[in-house]
């Protein structure tokens, strides 16, 4: 038993135990269920130890046919863009589980709901067969069904609905270019990801950009690129906030690794609609920027600027670069943090105040100085001012963008600016302005709330100033993988 | 002398509408308007029996038939206004105008004070009109016209508490029943005057010898249906038990003396016809037995002394329909009007019958066949025959009838642009429901988003556009309008599955190749 078995199974049998137990004293079952997410988060922590920066390959695997006619396997390892995503996915759960204090009805299956999702959100990132892969991506849809549905707010059922038949939706172009592809897998062959990267290059150019268009779709609808991304505003609204720290924090993120890995996989035929996507990722982090920038409602503003934010994940993968797939891997870390935190504070502020109408807020920096203090960097970061991981990210994604596509930069840049524009006007609303008596007297953070946040920001600062350690993480599989990328679009260069 | 009849039908429909009138105009209160409604009525009654007795008794001419005139002349088609003066039906008019008319004193009393005693007494004098029209009248159309109205009078008066919903229902499908032998009278109508082109009853009885076998058949068929129906054979037997819910005078004027025996005049009246016809013959036959057997299996269980009566009145008429089978014509007339007397009587004395008998233990009649399960469950249950009715004919109707309107609603309607403003109405709530769905984006957006500067009001005017897109394309259109038109698809596809499964269209396509292939 591996590491990344214990780090996988863990949360599945805190949620089995959890289930089964007859625990029903509220502070047990929160106990029982922080201490499986602490131990998830410890074995991340450990298969970081062991992780070596200097090897590109999958490392810690484990291997072990499941079926052998069918040919899927039970194959996990990390790499490069694996890790960051396991290490962020297991904080941000241990995080949102501590912010879950505050639901009241339903905690067993709340919690136990919480841990199955940790269970297929890891699976989906260990995972090194498709098939396998698919199964636990489809998994995540089930708890956060229930979550949406049971613990949201007012429309709940609407925007429960609403996600899983858009993700179902997605998934099943997906699945239908994992069948296409296996067709052209050798008898007996598995469906690893590494059989199905060989098979690929057997495929007719016609036929890759079909199973590319299907895959974009699926992953899309998670990242989410522009047109398919009308579950999003609806579902962060409406979940639970600690449900929207996960979802915005590290399930979008789901869709843009699994663009990762096609992309690998399909090299020719993603250079073949290079300019489409391209054209896509710059209009949704306009269009993403935008239409923040006219919410009212803080929440949704939020919403949108993640598809703003997810937008440079895109453009950095698309770069075929190092540089370009550096910011995509960094923005992936750096939203994951920064739209958690968000969603975090705004659900403490929710819970003091009852709205979250920005209209109705006013000069609270006094009243609650925590909160003021975490909202200010959170919004700095979320613009992507220098000192955060934001602007490493976006810087990387741009001068990647620059090698690549040149001025066509110009709308990045803008949506920069639009970024800017909302994140300084909801400051300035929230902290400053007249006194509302309404909004006076509310309580500040508490001491475990500050800590919290504090993680995340401090995360988001730290790693600001001295990116390094988490750039040599992914930066030798980047190569390894810009590499493969170039030999394979040089060799097809040549064959035409 | 013979001009006498028209007085004999016009009296008690002077009298009718002389209490509708006075009920109308609301002169009616107090006991002195239902001395004045009682005595109109009974006198016109009183003269229009005398005349009937006296005209029996001593008939004005050797002919009896007197044309007072033409109600329609279509050029082949002509309808006089003609009526028997003497003969049978004279006689069965004498006995039936005496029987009403002592009802009609019996109700004096029995209905004093009683809501709806002008109402009773107009329906009463308006079917008394209606019935001697049936029995006098020369022509089929006359007689129609009589049949016609006393089933409407019998609707009304089964109705006559039209405030409680159960009356009002049985008085429906007691006529919706009727009707069907209406159907069976008017095809006998048409059929006759395409057959011998004549609509006069007279026509039709010295046609008869002379006619084809099939013809006289189907023609003797038709009557005898419309007889059935009214006379409550099998298998139209239920509807009688239905109707007692009116006041006791008007189940003893209608289903225990008059009404009822209408359809064994129609037989009695048109043997010429029936002996012309074997298989109607014995249809009346086997009806008729069937019938009686039924009714009394059925009677052994009654509880309650007017749907006892009700089986036994069903049983007789059986009976009579057998006798007239069988070709024993005077018997079955004798047997008519003598059933018609006592039945009415007995009928009146129902009530008073019961407050006589009072506690006393009744005797079980029969008993070891009640000890039979199926023999006692069959009996209760009356042979199922009214939910047989439902399942064969209502319900695929009533199917029928949704389909159509569905079609008139969704295709008529909507090809005609006639806007169904309930349903408008109703849709855009559900249309106010739906907009929840999606990002709530339509709040005050516009006054919150707004730039200065060349930039700012760009990006304002770029973010309007995009919101627009984002609302109408993005939410709306993909979610929404994706979800109602699967909603649209599901309820085309459910209504097309319904259609299959059930058989009425199949059963209906037969019937249109049968009635087709005749």
């Amino acid at each position: 038993m591996g590491i990344l078995s214990l780090l996988l199974w863990t949360p599945l049998v805190g949620g089995v135990v959890l289930a089964l137990l007859p625990v029903q004293t509220p502070w047990k079952i929160r106990l029982l269920s922080n201490s499986f997410a602490i131990i998830t988060l410890l074995w991340a922590l450990v298969s970081l130890a062991y992780f070596e920066t200097q090897n590109p390959l999958m490392q810690l695997t484990e291997h072990w046919v499941i079926n052998a006619e069918l040919g899927n396997t039970y194959a996990l390892g990390v790499d490069g863009f694996s890790l960051p995503m396991v290490l962020l996915g297991s904080l941000l759960m241990c995080i949102a589980m501590q912010a879950s204090a505050y639901i009241s009805h339903g905690l067993k299956t709340y919690f136990a709901s919480m841990l199955f999702l940790e269970f297929g959100m890891l699976g989906v990132f260990l995972t090194q067969d498709w098939i396998m892969f698919y199964i636990f991506w489809e998994l995540t849809l089930i708890p956060l069904f229930f979550l949406i549905d049971r613990w949201g707010g007012a429309r709940r059922h609407a925007a429960s609905l609403n996600f899983v038949l858009y993700t179902i939706g997605g998934s099943l172009f997906m699945m239908a270019s994992l069948f296409a592809l296996g067709e052209f897998v050798p008898h007996m062959g598995g469906s690893l990801m590494t059989t199905f990267a060989e098979a690929a290059k057997m495929m007719p150019p016609e036929e890759q950009l079909l199973v590319l268009i299907g895959f974009l779709i699926g992953f899309g609808v998670k990242l989410p690129i522009f047109p398919i991304h009308g579950w999003l505003p609806l579902v962060h609204v409406e979940a639970p906030f600690p449900v929207s720290v996960l979802l915005s924090g590290i399930l979008l993120k789901m869709g843009a690794y699994g663009l990762l890995r096609v992309v690998s996989m399909l090299p020719q035929a993603v250079l073949s609609v290079q300019a489409v996507l391209v054209g896509l990722a710059l209009f949704s982090m306009l269009y993403g920027g935008l239409l923040a920038w006219r919410q009212s409602d803080l929440k949704a503003m939020v919403a949108y600027s993640s598809i703003s934010h997810m937008g440079v994940v895109l453009l950095g993968i698309l770069t075929f670069n190092v540089t370009g797939m550096m910011g995509a891997i960094l923005q992936m870390t750096a939203h994951g943090l920064t739209a958690g935190a968000l969603f975090l504070l705004l659900g403490w502020l929710y819970k003091r105040t009852g709205t979250l109408n920005i209209q109705d807020y006013s000069s609270l920096a006094p009243v609650i100085p925590r909160f003021a203090a975490l909202m200010t960097i959170a919004l700095l970061a979320a613009m992507g001012l220098p000192g955060t991981l934001n602007f490493v990210a976006e810087l990387h994604a741009i001068i990647g963008g620059f090698e690549r596509w040149g001025a066509w930069m110009v709308f990045f840049s803008f949506s920069i600016l639009v970024s800017a524009a909302y994140a300084i006007r909801t400051l300035g609303l929230l902290f400053t302005g007249p006194v509302k008596p309404r909004m006076q007297g509310l309580k500040d953070l508490s001491r475990s709330e500050f800590l919290m946040g504090s993680v995340l920001m401090l995360l988001i600062v730290v790693l600001g100033f001295m990116p390094s350690k988490l750039m040599d993480l992914s930066e030798v599989t980047i190569k390894h993988s810009v590499a493969a990328l170039a030999t394979a679009t040089a060799a097809s260069a040549q064959g035409e | 002398m013979e001009y006498l009849v028209s007085g004999i039908l016009g009296l008690p429909l002077l009298a009718a509408a002389w209490v509708g009138i006075r009920q109308l105009f609301g002169q009616v209160q107090g006991d002195q308007s239902e001395v004045m409604t009682a005595w109109a009525v009974i006198l016109a009654t009183l003269v229009s029996t005398l005349l009937c007795v006296g005209l029996a008794i001593w008939p004005a001419a050797e002919y009896p038939i007197v044309t007072l005139g033409t109600w329609l002349n279509s050029e082949l088609f002509v309808v006089p206004l003609s009526f028997y003066t003497g003969g049978l039906n004279m006689h069965i008019a004498a006995v039936f105008a005496v029987i009403m008319l002592s009802m009609m004193r019996f109700a004096v009393n029995y209905l004093h004070r009683e809501a709806g005693f002008h109402r009773f007494f107009f329906i009463l004098s308006l079917f008394a009109a209606a019935i001697l029209m049936l029995l006098l009248s020369a022509t089929m159309i006359g007689t129609f016209i009589g049949w016609e109205l006393a089933g409407v009078c019998s609707y009304l008066l089964v109705a006559y508490a039209y405030n409680s919903a159960v009356p009002v229902f049985n008085a429906t499908r007691i006529f919706i029943t009727n009707r069907i032998g209406d159907v069976a009278f008017l095809l006998g109508i048409g059929l006759s005057f395409s057959y011998i082109g004549d609509v006069s009853w007279q026509a039709l009885q010295q046609a008869a010898p002379e006619l084809t076998v099939t013809d006289t058949t189907v023609l003797a068929l038709c009557f005898a249906i419309a007889a059935l129906v009214k006379s409550a054979q099998i298998p139209f037997t239920p509807w009688l038990a239905r109707a007692m819910e009116g006041p006791t005078v008007s189940s003893a004027v209608f289903y225990g003396a008059v009404s009822v025996h209408a359809g064994v005049f129609l037989v009695i009246f048109l043997q010429a016809l029936f002996t012309q016809s074997f298989l109607a013959m014995s249809v009346l036959l086997i009806l008729g037995i069937l019938t009686a057997g039924y009714s009394f299996w059925v009677g052994l269980t009654q509880t309650d002394v007017k749907s006892s009566y009700c089986f036994a009145i069903s049983g007789q008429l059986g009976l009579m329909f057998a006798e007239c089978g069988l070709g024993l014509w005077e018997v079955a007339t004798w047997h008519m009007l003598l059933h018609a007397l006592l039945r009415s009587y007995q009928m009146l004395h129902a009530p008073g019958f019961i407050q006589q008998v009072g506690e006393l233990p009744q005797r079980s009649f029969l008993t070891t066949l009640g000890k039979v399960r199926w023999v006692y469950v069959v009996s209760l249950q009356r042979f199922w025959l009214d939910p047989i009715a439902d399942w064969t004919i209502v319900h695929p109707a009533l199917r029928l009838a949704k389909d159509l309107s569905y079609f008139d609603d969704h295709v008529i309607d909507s090809a005609m642009g006639i806007p169904a403003p309930a349903i408008n109405a109703l849709a855009s709530l559900a249309q106010l429901e739906e907009q929840k769905i999606g990002a709530n984006l339509d709040n005050e957006l516009d006054n919150f988003a707004r730039g200065s500067g060349l930039a700012g009001k760009l990006a304002e005017l770029v973010a309007l556009i995009l919101h627009w897109v984002e609302d109408r394309l993005v939410l709306r259109g993909v979610t929404e309008d994706a979800l109602s038109l699967g909603r649209q698809l599901g309820h085309i596809a459910n209504r097309i599955e319904q259609l299959l499964l059930r058989p009425r269209y199949l059963s209906l396509f037969v019937f249109i190749t049968l009635l087709a292939a005749f």
